[in-house]
């Protein structure tokens, strides 16, 4: 079997072309069911989301070219575009690199925001609706399921979704580098913009246990005191809430500043001086930029936010160098298993079979030796294993020689002493 | 015994280069190596420590060897303490090389060959009043890197330019309480470690003030720490100006520790 992958994305084609080729969910489980017909194209996944639309395959491995026709074929109907249009926009990956791309594609290496968190689950999404469909076969399940791996792999091992790449979200990583927890903390947000809101979001996430809205408009503020449980305070009288606040998203609209330092001083003295954290994402500013010049007070505008989050990304690409190490040993050994389930599903049961006599005879000599550390239990236990592999090799390798020789049919069935077949 | 400390300062090393790594490279698996080789270096250390105490028969805190390897081993003992409390891992990149370092200098120095004279060791006041001393300082210490990390990024967060520490460090909040806590500790410490000297100077020579460089030290020392506590407990002063009188503060310890020595006087030793 081989493995095919052709698609776009937002690096390959522009908007106007995605969008065209994008599958609901419905048209992707009616295409799998015509794409996948059991003959060249044995099995199909289709990942469709805003950045992406890649077919996935399995394919007979004499049919490599033929598969790769198919599924452009495929895609230009699918997207009612005449043949070859989509040539200069096209990827088109077989095995190993196939599997290297889905591997990439789902880590979020190939994302637009390197690290985002959403193309796993679309991948996930994609995956169930060809289990669904009944496309996903042996192939693709292994392929599949090692991708997930895979991809939790990276996200555990290195930082690439470490820091914030968006503004919203640089509220509470600023929040927590200074507050080390956001729970039982306090916010105000000044103006109930679409940002504030989004930040507002983020915060209450974080465990922010407090929301003080203070808008002109109070109809919208109410709205989202409604959405977050917050509370509304009215507008010209924020200050007195000031001492109680730790964090302060500022967005209003107004042309002048609406926070001094002055109201800023003040409030810090009854706070006893106690660390607080403005952010202004307001254009043009509304808090004064000399308010970050009391001490114990952060100020952040909107540049500052911008070129912490350049220094973010550029901190993610870091990581990414080393998620590429862990996608490449990660191929290398999904290469492998694809080479053993090639051979056929016999070998893994027969090894089985041979672990499961081991286990059996270890689980009834078990008793007589007595209590063993975790240690001893994992040696006997790698003992028997290694012995069991080893006296088996020679037979898998037979085996292997077999299927590699001859097309395994009816009528020449492998040598099967151990009566796997019942 | 030198064997023994050789894997003592072994361990520490292994520790002291991993806590480095993982504050280098943010790597969960390196800061476990350097947990457990600090842990096994501490158990060593402990042994090392009463093998001496049994060997040469009085309490191993006398001799500048001595009062140093109980210095790091006190040092790590107040780290895995902020370890277990704070999460504060960072502290690790910059404690655990001093404390290799003072393991070294232990070691180089090698063992003496004189005892120490009987009035030390004859009464238990004299044991305790260096001990409580010797934490004292390890705690200063401790307040020393806490104030030095609020200030690095207390200083990124103003000017907004974030370099490198800034992912690294633990938050402003966990290093000003961690400031705080380690700052009262060592107060409490070296107010009895003062006492119980001037009780164990009564009743050796009558005298509970000798007008030594160090007692002088110690007493400016304990004078600043108190002016720090209060501060803080009051929250008049927070973040910076506590931080910088955290670093300002151990200028006095090291002068206290070490200064002393340089100057003739009641005490004699480190």
């Amino acid at each position: 079997m081989s493995i095919l992958l052709i698609g776009v994305n937002h690096k390959t084609a522009p908007v106007e072309i995605r969008e065209r080729l994008a599958f609901t969910d419905e048209a992707c489980a009616n295409g799998l069911r015509h794409l996948v017909d059991g003959d060249v194209v044995r099995e199909g996944l289709i990942v469709s989301t805003c950045n992406r639309v890649e077919i996935l395959s399995a394919t007979a491995s004499d049919q490599v070219e033929f598969g790769v026709r198919r599924l452009t074929q495929f895609l230009d109907m699918s997207g009612h575009l005449p043949t070859g249009f989509l040539d200069k926009h096209l990827y088109r990956h077989t095995d190993e690199e196939a599997v290297r791309h889905l591997f990439r594609v789902a880590s979020s290496l190939d994302s637009m925001v390197v690290g985002e968190p959403q193309v796993l689950g679309q991948v996930r999404r994609a995956y169930s609706l060809a289990v669904e469909a009944g496309t996903a076969g042996r192939v693709l399940n292994r392929l599949v399921h090692h991708t997930f791996r895979v991809a939790k792999r990276v996200r555990n091992e290195t930082g690439i979704a470490a820091n914030a790449v968006s503004i919203s979200y640089m509220a509470v990583e600023l929040g927590k580098k200074i507050f080390d927890s956001l729970k039982g903390c306090t916010v105000m947000l000044i103006g109930a913009g679409e940002m504030a809101e989004l930040s507002a979001r983020h915060l209450v996430n974080a465990g922010v246990s407090r929301v003080f809205i203070a808008n002109r408009t109070e109809e919208s503020a109410r709205k989202m005191a409604d959405e977050f449980g917050g509370t509304t305070i009215p507008f010209d009288q924020m200050d007195q809430f000031l001492a109680e606040t730790d964090m302060v998203i500022c967005s209003t609209g107004a042309p002048t500043y609406v926070l001094t330092e002055e109201q800023t001083r003040k409030a810090l003295e009854r706070r006893r001086n106690r660390p607080t954290c403005l952010i202004d994402i307001s254009v043009p500013r509304n808090i004064d930029p000399k308010v970050g010049h009391v001490p114990n007070v952060f100020l952040f505008d909107i540049d500052d936010l911008e070129s912490v989050i350049s220094s973010n990304i550029r901190e993610r690409e870091r990581e990414a160098e080393r998620a590429e190490l862990i996608v490449q040993s990660e191929v290398m050994q999904f290469q492998q298993t694809l080479r053993l389930m090639d051979v056929g599903p016999t070998i893994g049961a027969l090894r089985e079979k041979f672990q499961d006599i081991a286990r059996t005879e270890m689980a009834r000599q078990r008793k007589r030796l007595g209590n063993l550390t975790k240690d001893q239990e994992a040696a006997i236990e790698s003992l028997l294993m290694s012995t069991v592999n080893k006296i088996s090799h020679p037979i898998m390798n037979q085996m292997r020689r077999f299927y590699e020789t001859s097309e395994p049919d009816a009528t020449q069935a492998p040598p099967d002493p151990f009566g796997l077949e019942e | 015994m030198r064997s023994l400390l050789l894997a003592v300062l072994a361990a520490y090393l292994i520790a002291a280069i991993h806590s480095i790594l993982a504050f280098v490279n943010k790597r969960r698996s390196l800061q476990r190596v350097a947990e457990w080789s600090m842990i096994a270096g501490f158990v060593l250390h402990t042994c090392a420590l009463i093998a001496d105490w049994v060997i040469d028969g009085h309490y191993p805190l006398f001799f500048l060897r001595e009062t140093l390897s109980f210095l790091a081993w006190a040092l790590v003992a107040l780290y895995s303490l902020v370890l277990y409390r704070y999460r504060a891992q960072a502290l690790g990149a910059f404690t655990m090389p001093l404390i290799s370092v003072l393991t070294f200098i232990a070691l180089i120095i090698g063992s003496d060959s004189t005892n120490a004279p009987a009035a030390f060791s004859a009464t238990w006041l004299f044991p305790i009043h260096t001990t409580l001393l010797i934490f004292a300082y390890a705690a200063f210490f401790i307040v020393f890197i806490a104030s030095v990390m609020y200030l690095l990024q207390e200083r990124e967060l103003k000017l907004k330019t974030f370099g490198a520490t800034f992912h690294r460090l633990p938050s402003l909040t966990t290093v000003n309480e961690l400031a705080t806590t380690a700052g009262g500790v060592g107060l409490t410490l070296l107010t009895l470690g003062i006492v119980t000297g001037m009780i164990w100077s009564s009743v050796r020579s009558g005298r509970v003030w000798h007008n030594d460089p160090k007692e002088i030290f110690a007493l400016l020392t304990w004078l600043l720490y108190f002016v720090l506590t209060l501060y803080r407990s009051t929250a008049s002063w927070r973040g910076r100006r506590a931080a910088w009188l955290g670093v300002v503060g151990f200028a006095l310890v090291l002068c206290t520790f070490f200064g002393a020595r340089l100057l003739p006087g009641y005490h004699v030793f480190g």
